[in-house]
């Protein structure tokens, strides 16, 4: 039973365990947390055999599940996962009982409604990588705002409802075109067959005149380009994480980012071969600006959690020059560093927090010579940035430089050059903040009690810093079982724009 | 035609038992409040089991026409039917203890309740356009006076004045043009107008223009909108409930009956293009206006007349899967909208005061579930999906899209955008401010809690599983003429 349903089984476990807190009395916030860390542990041990039973060579999708949902209109349940979605969900399933394990200790005002906010929000994400149906995607690709949407305005910073206000509406202005896009597609399945269907493998079957293609393709990479986000439509990414709690903080750079990538490597990519592949150098340009221009605003941050999350903006445009440049190194370089951004981001954002909830400032200025006074955590957070900037042996390392190879080896190959800049840039703003926090003399009394990181703290950063390493020395675990679903994906790409060539007058 | 004028056999009786059931029962607790007023407590109870007891019976009802064709059984009227019915369900489970708490609780309110609901009954089942305008009628009859029901209050005996002059004036227009249809027709009856020659006659669109302005006075469609704040400001919240949703159905139902009968072969683009307009204007205005609203009451009169733009795209639309995306559309409007207002019903203690977003502010933690509701309502206004909002507007785009008015369909969605910045708004006071009242509202009913309930899970129901809905919807539309289906 379960294993026929495991896909099913890994999305809603995390709603239900929602539901099954609001039998856990108000008046219990510890039992509220302790039993949404459990539910979120549950649902990653339920989400291992989907590694371990992966079958490697295969680059179908896996654990299908098919069932009608609106069948006069031909929208189905399906579900479905191949190597790059693979990777996303464990990310997903490991990331958020990280948060939750942080939250324990730092989340006090209505702790259950926060806990149940980010089970929701865990099963719109993991329902977004795994719906092979375009309604069923788009119903969890929105449904993932809701959660977001609150966790950021009641227990985020100053800022707060600004940031969420700014979050949910840029969001939503990227999707509602693509739904309408997504209508159009379904009807023009109808005309051409005489059958509804929302599924992703008919829709990729039609033969759909170029200028419509430009404008449904435009639709859908408006979409993907804000959640990435994609310079210049970036604008809400440093309030959103600024203001987040760590734990949404987290979560956000973690995976609401990569759901950007994912879509477009799973829908616009092969539901508009031509067009993607027209609009890919103005995608990679789009993506370099984002590197430098993400690096350098990085750089001016005096605000520690800015600074990472700008250096989001910097790590994703990287990616999106390998999305990009399109080679297969380049591609699987960018699904293996969405997967080493989350873990780099999310670690540094869990330790800015682990620093904020002991003083209660981001500001660098407030911080120095706190290397000897809290030597694990700066450990810890050390760790992370040398993940982030790329030292080799680290995970970093091996999706930047398979990116770059790969786009070398493209017709691009000077946004390689621009885009190393990035790595260079990166390890300049990233060092100069451990500089400033961590070495300096101490210039400020309080820090010299500043207490050290607690247990659960802990164990929430290490298990991101072993994963640092895992993928560090050996990365072929995460990238046999994405090449395959790529290079799928690349053949698909190609032969379908290059057939369209040949028929086109 | 025989001798008698009028004519009329059992089976005819039979047809309009449902109607029958509420009129009674109406004038029973008029009688009842005369001469039991011990009885009151007992009066929302009654009304409740008329209206379930009418709905009862609109389901075992034969399928047909009777008074000589002039009233319509059908898969059409019986899903229209379960749509009004269910309004004043929840209505009238609002109204028992918002009725209590402000000390007005008389059989009047529940009496004017039904009988207007007869009148929104009649709109959607005439086959005559008399019995439309009759049906009309009676409903802006009992709810002028609901409009004034506060009689103490100025901004009630407001709502009700302007109610009143302003439903006239609409009422007039309506007549105007069924007049027009007569004299041009030589019948009043629905089924005459399907001729050939008179879809293209000018006199014909003009009287066809006639009914859309005075069916979009009773929906608050812009720019025959102006009424609907004010009203709603001073009209008896669980009134509201049901003003706001069933009457707006039932008047674009009759709009579709009446252009689908004239409009045999598709709308003609000039009518096609003014109704697009006045959709379009309706979103636009209705969402860009609701942006500015500091009272709850006004804000959801916006978002109202921003909604009947989308619904009204449906009728640009014209089809029968666009008949369905609007008959699904009322019922997601119905579970948002009603449940809205019953939300609000629940959420402010002092009805003599403006309903400012303002005092909401931390009722989302002091008053959980109402608060709750509230902002799930909201969500489902602004179309997010897993919600009823999401799937009306889903069908509704869908629609548009296949039959190739993309420009609508934009337009929809750039607004359905505008519409989340007032809408959030709302949300945000609920749980992001600190709350400024010093005492939250009085403690929840159960019959209050239980119309919030029904809502809630009528929004996540049919959020979820559309699907019954919509075949429902399907073969309910397939009742009017349309062509090529």
């Amino acid at each position: 039973m379960l294993s026929e349903h495991l896909l099913s089984a890994v999305v809603f476990l995390p709603v239900l365990g929602g539901l099954l807190l609001l039998l856990v009395p108000k008046s219990n916030p510890e039992a509220a947390k302790w039993l949404a860390f459990v539910v979120s542990l549950v649902v990653f041990a339920v989400s291992i055999p989907l590694w371990t039973r992966f079958d490697v060579g295969n680059a179908g999708f896996q654990f299908q599940e098919h069932a009608e949902w609106v069948p006069a209109i031909g929208i189905s349940y399906s579900l479905g996962l191949d190597g790059i979605s693979l990777v996303l969900v464990l990310l997903t399933t490991l990331l958020t009982p990280v948060s939750l394990l942080f939250s324990v200790s730092h989340v006090e005002k209505s702790v259950r409604s926060f806990s149940i906010a980010f089970l929701v929000l865990e099963t719109g994400m993991l329902g977004a990588l795994v719906a092979l149906d375009l309604a069923l995607f788009y119903v969890f690709w929105e449904v993932m705002l809701v959660p977001m949407y609150f966790i950021i305005g009641i227990w985020g910073g100053g800022r707060r409802i600004y940031a969420a206000m700014k979050f949910f509406l840029f969001t939503m202005a990227g999707s509602l075109l693509m739904f309408l896009a997504i209508l159009y597609l379904a009807w023009a399945n109808q005309s051409a067959t005489g059958a509804w269907s929302f599924a992703l493998a008919d829709l990729t079957r039609l033969a759909l005149p170029p200028h419509i293609q430009t404008i449904l393709f435009l639709a859908f990479a408006l979409a993907f380009a804000i959640k990435v986000p994609v310079f210049p439509l970036h604008t809400w990414l440093p309030d959103a994480h600024t203001e987040a709690p760590t734990a949404g903080s987290i979560v956000l750079a973690g995976v609401l980012l990569k759901l950007g990538v994912y879509g477009y490597l799973r829908f616009a990519l092969p539901l508009f071969p031509q067009t993607a592949l027209r609009f890919a150098p103005w995608l990679g340009v789009l993506g370099i600006i984002g590197v430098v221009y993400g690096a350098m605003v990085a750089y001016a941050q005096k605000d520690m959690k800015r600074l990472v999350a700008y250096s989001s903006v910097s790590h994703l445009g990287l990616v999106v020059v390998g999305v990009g440049a399109f080679t297969a190194t380049a591609l699987s370089g960018a699904v293996l560093q969405m997967v080493n951004h989350g873990l780099s981001t999310g670690a540094l954002f869990l330790l800015v927090g682990v620093l904020y909830e002991r003083r209660h400032t981001r500001e660098i200025a407030a911080y120095g010579g706190i290397a000897g006074i809290v030597p694990v955590t700066t450990a810890l957070f050390v760790i992370a940035t040398l993940s982030s900037i790329g030292l080799p042996g680290l995970n970093g390392f091996v999706g930047e430089f398979l990116i770059l190879i790969g786009t070398w080896t493209s017709a691009h190959r000077w946004w390689s050059v621009v885009a190393a800049t990035g790595v260079i840039l990166s390890a300049i703003y990233m060092l100069s903040l451990v500089q400033r926090v961590f070495w300096n003399p101490i210039s400020h009394e309080e820090n010299k009690s500043l207490p050290e990181i607690r247990t659960s703290e802990l164990i929430a950063a290490a298990t991101l810093v072993v994963a640092m390493f895992w993928i560090g020395v050996r990365p072929n675990d995460v990238l046999k079982r994405v090449a395959p679903s790529l290079e799928a994906l690349r053949a698909q790409v190609e032969s379908s724009s290059g057939n369209a060539e040949v028929r086109r007058p | 035609m025989t001798g008698a004028l009028i004519q009329f056999s059992a089976a005819d009786l039979h047809a309009i038992t449902p109607e029958l059931v509420l009129v009674a029962t109406g004038c029973l607790l008029i009688l009842l409040d005369a001469f039991a007023p011990r009885a009151r407590s007992w009066f929302a109870a009654l009304a409740l089991a008329a209206i379930v007891a009418s709905l009862g019976v609109l389901f075992w009802l034969p399928e047909g026409g009777s008074f000589s064709g002039h009233l319509e059984t059908s898969p059409l009227t019986t899903v229209v039917g379960l749509f009004l019915g269910a309004t004043a369900a929840v209505a009238v489970l609002v109204a028992k203890p918002y009725l209590q708490r402000t000390g007005e609780e008389k059989g009047e309110f529940y009496a004017l309740l039904l009988w207007g609901h007869v009148g929104v009954s009649l709109m959607t089942r005439g086959l005559d356009l008399l019995i439309i305008f009759i049906g009309l009628e009676t409903l802006s009859l009992s709810f002028y006076v609901l409009a004034a029901f506060f009689r103490t209050l100025p901004t009630s005996s407001e709502a009700g004045l302007k109610y009143f002059l302003v439903g006239s004036f609409g009422s007039a227009f309506t007549l105007y043009g069924i007049v027009l249809l007569f004299g041009k027709s030589g019948s009043v009856r629905v089924a005459d107008l399907a001729r050939p020659d008179l879809a293209g006659d000018p006199v014909v669109i003009f009287a066809l223009l006639l009914l859309l302005v005075g069916f979009g006075f009773k929906m608050s469609l812009a720019p025959f909108h102006a009424w609907a704040p004010d009203v709603y400001q001073g009209m008896p919240t669980p009134a509201v409930a049901y003003l706001s949703v069933a009457p707006k159905g039932a008047s674009l139902i009759v709009l579709y009956r009446v252009f689908s009968s004239v409009f045999q072969s598709g709308l003609p683009g000039r009518v096609e293009s003014g109704v697009a307009a006045l959709a379009i204007l309706s979103m636009t205005l209705g969402n860009v206006v609701a942006l500015a609203q500091r009272d709850i009451k006004r804000l959801l009169a916006y978002s109202g007349i921003a909604h009947m733009g989308y619904v009204t795209i449906a009728l640009a639309v014209f089809g029968r899967d666009a008949l369905a995306a609007v008959i699904v559309y009322f019922f997601a409007y119905l579970v948002s909208n009603a449940g809205a207002f019953a939300a609000v019903a629940a959420l402010y203690r002092d009805e003599s005061k403006p309903h400012a977003v303002g005092l909401l502010a931390g009722e989302g933690r002091r008053t959980p579930f109402p608060a709750a509701v509230l902002t799930l309502c909201f969500f489902s206004l602004a179309g997010i999906p897993a919600t009823a909002g999401f799937i009306g507007k889903f069908f509704l785009f869908q629609a548009a899209i296949a039959r190739g008015l993309y420009a609508l369909a934009v337009i929809g969605v750039v607004n359905s955008l505008i519409s989340i910045g007032y809408y959030l708004k709302v949300v945000y006071t609920l749980y992001m401010r600190d709350a400024v009242e010093p005492e939250g509202p009085p403690p929840l009913a159960w019959a209050h809690g239980l119309a919030l309930a029904l809502c809630a899970a009528g929004i996540l129901g049919l959020g979820l599983f559309p699907s019954g809905l919509w075949e429902a919807a399907r073969s309910a539309a397939a009742t009017l003429p349309f062509f090529g289906s």
